[in-house]
């Protein structure tokens, strides 16, 4: 257990009581992307960990139509030596 | 558009190594081999050499070329064939340009001219008898 107060019971929340959490949105629907390109690599690598891998949109918020769409556009950077497929520091 | 000959996109890599004259040459050929089975090369951007991400055959840097072309399907096989008979390229990537693809790019284009640079208004003294911060820039 990773609790740093050991074995004290976490205090109930109630619904009012609750952290308010951020509602994330998808970035490309924000910016009425149409189209995800494998040559922007700067931005695709905000959606890729420092090892390289392909973050699941239930971390980033991006939708399932345009997380398809990313995947695509990592894979093909990847292909081209854009993007790593495992990061250097790992290796 | 004529429906017999879609718009594709191809990137190629070619072995940074040589020198551009021999680049150029690579980059004819393939022009060369679009134009001569019927495409027609719309646009070309060379990126010049940048570093791999990871090492292909030993090299950690290329040269990056991306061409626009229309084409009839069948040239692509042929294509794809000269890239892999072509020492000199390291990799290659061909895509169709599918409607998505074309209405972001319509819209990239249409965005640019727009794109003036603004002007930068000169900065005003906040109280013009006793400028203390600009005295101090």
């Amino acid at each position: 257990m990773n609790n740093p107060r050991g074995n004290q019971r976490r205090p109930r929340r109630d619904k009012e009581n609750q952290m308010p959490r951020k509602k994330r949105t998808c970035r490309f629907c924000d910016a009425k992307e149409v189209y995800i390109d494998y040559k922007d690599e700067k931005r695709l690598q905000r959606f890729v960990t420092e090892q390289g891998k392909i973050i699941p949109k239930r971390i980033t918020g991006t939708c399932a139509k345009h997380q398809r769409q990313l995947v695509q556009a990592i894979k093909r950077a990847r292909h081209l030596a854009l993007l790593p497929f495992v990061s250097d520091t790992i290796r | 558009m004529d429906k017999s000959k879609p718009l594709y996109e191809t990137t190629f890599i070619i072995n940074a190594s040589l020198d551009d004259a021999q680049i150029e040459n690579v980059v004819s050929r393939v022009v060369d081999t679009i134009t001569k089975n019927g495409g027609g090369v719309t646009a070309t951007n060379k990126w010049g050499r940048k570093r791999l991400a990871y090492s292909i055959n030993k090299k950690t840097n290329g040269f990056y070329v991306n061409l626009e072309f229309e084409a009839p399907p069948t040239l692509l096989s042929l294509l794809e064939r000269s890239y892999q008979l072509d020492e000199m390229i390291l990799r290659y990537l061909t895509i169709s340009l599918d409607s998505k693809a074309l209405a972001a790019k319509a819209a990239a284009a249409a965005a640019l001219p727009i794109e003036a640079p603004i002007p930068v208004p000169a900065r005003e003294p906040l109280f013009k008898e006793n400028d203390d911060a600009a005295k101090k820039e």
